[in-house]
């Protein structure tokens, strides 16, 4: 072989070489997760409140979490979950109030038959919000059925 | 190899010229252009390019399909903006004032105190007559009979009219302090009236589980889990009250949601009673 033909397949194979390094980049194991994110952790454990009953309110709520619901997993069909319910509706109103809607909410948990009546959330809750049941009408956002929440 | 080199150094003089002389920014070639993008739908560019003519060469059809332009892209203040600057004169003043009678009507859902032109042809007083009636819809004043109101629109849309009329003006809402009342007289009535059958009847069920509980105990003289039972069915209870309540006005809400669709899906297949505009052909 010529020495000219030689260099021509040096060259040729260090220039393989070097996208074969550029190619492990490329095809490197990924690891991927297919996991729904677990958006239901992300929970305020704190026990800041304005006044005795809703320190006693938030206290039942954090045993609640720490004692049953973080240990059984994310098995409220609504979003927010109940518990979560309980203390949007506090935060909207008072302890009084959000008593009545979290019974309400619960009695509407209970119905087996839920489907078509609630939008749902990105990840396959009914999306039933704490400020629709205020009794202000002008808080009411009503969204059909049909329609998925992206964005809370 | 030298003869095609020649070839290519020869042909090169040739095209040259031709690129030259050939403007495509004359604004005969942009109007031409922005016509195609406005046959296209495309009226984002179109507006885009018809911007870059110079005044001379901007008439009354051209500022028209602008307004259309806009309109289509809802940018409805953008669309009306443009009316001032339209000639009265103008054959196609009549069809702007209804183009900005749409605009204004998407603008503010209010109703609107527009008046007709002389200048409308027998199918603009139509539409402008349509348009006014329908406004009615957006506000709370009842000051036309359905009769009257109906009367506006051609026999195919007279059907539609009448149903969003009384739906506006006779709602079948459902009286929450009603709904509250039978759910404190039976629990899970409320909901019932409201057509959630499924709710009301749980909500009857854990009341009554409980309440039958509180009893049985009470009886048997077990005070302590006959007050606990009370005290949940009373949980309970109260809360159906409440959520019967606030179930009504949620169904209220779906009513004005479902309405509102409606009159919107009604406008978008009459294209706002605005007539046909063919450009293009």
């Amino acid at each position: 072989m010529q020495s000219k033909h030689l260099i021509f397949f040096v060259l040729l194979l260090l220039t393989t070489s070097v996208f074969c390094q550029i190619d492990d980049l490329k095809w490197k194991k990924a690891y991927l997760s297919y996991e729904v994110p677990d958006q239901f952790r992300n929970r305020d454990y704190s026990f800041e409140s304005d006044n005795a009953a809703e320190f006693l309110e938030k206290s039942f709520v954090n045993a609640y979490w720490f004692f049953i619901s973080d240990v059984d997993g994310d098995n409220c069909p609504f979003d927010p979950s109940c518990s979560s319910f309980f203390i949007y509706a506090t935060e909207e109103t008072n302890v009084f109030q959000a008593t009545l809607m979290f019974s309400d909410r619960l009695t509407r948990d209970s119905n087996p038959i839920k489907k078509n009546k609630y939008p749902w959330d990105k990840n396959g809750h009914y999306y039933d919000p704490a400020y629709n049941y205020t009794l202000n009408q002008e808080r009411i956002d009503y969204l059909p059925p049909t329609f998925i929440v992206e964005d809370e | 190899m030298r003869k095609s080199l020649l070839i290519i150094f020869f042909l090169q003089p040739l095209a040259i010229p031709q690129s030259t002389t050939f403007d495509f920014y004359s604004p005969q070639n942009i109007k031409l252009f922005a016509n195609y993008l406005f046959c296209e739908e495309d009226y984002l560019r179109a507006i885009e390019q018809y911007e870059l003519l110079e005044n001379q060469f901007v008439n009354d059809t051209i500022k028209f399909k602008i307004m259309l332009g806009y309109s289509d892209l809802k940018l409805y203040q953008q669309s009306n903006d443009l009316i001032k600057s339209l000639n009265h004169e103008s054959k196609l003043y009549p069809d702007a004032y209804l183009v900005s009678m749409k605009n204004e009507l998407l603008i503010s859902h209010k109703r609107l105190h527009y008046i007709a032109l002389s200048s409308f042809n027998l199918s603009q007083q139509a539409g402008f007559n349509k348009l006014s009636a329908i406004s009615l819809l957006y506000g709370n004043e009842q000051s036309i009979k359905k009769s009257d109101f109906v009367s506006v629109f051609n026999s195919a849309q007279q059907n539609t009219a009448s149903f969003l009329y009384d739906y506006k003006f006779n709602p079948p809402y459902r009286s929450p302090a009603w709904a509250g009342i039978f759910s404190a007289i039976i629990p899970g009535s409320g909901k019932m009236y409201v057509g959630e059958w499924g709710d009301g009847i749980t909500g009857l069920l854990l009341t009554g589980l409980f309440a039958v509980l509180a009893y049985d105990n009470f009886r048997a003289d077990h005070n302590t889990r006959a007050w606990i039972f009370t005290g949940i069915g009373a949980f309970f209870y109260a809360g159906n009250i409440y959520g019967s309540v606030a179930t009504a006005q949620i169904y209220n809400a779906k009513f004005n949601f479902d309405f509102q669709n409606g009159l919107n899906l009604f406008l978008e297949q009459e294209n706002y009673f605005l007539p046909e505009y063919d450009f293009c052909n």
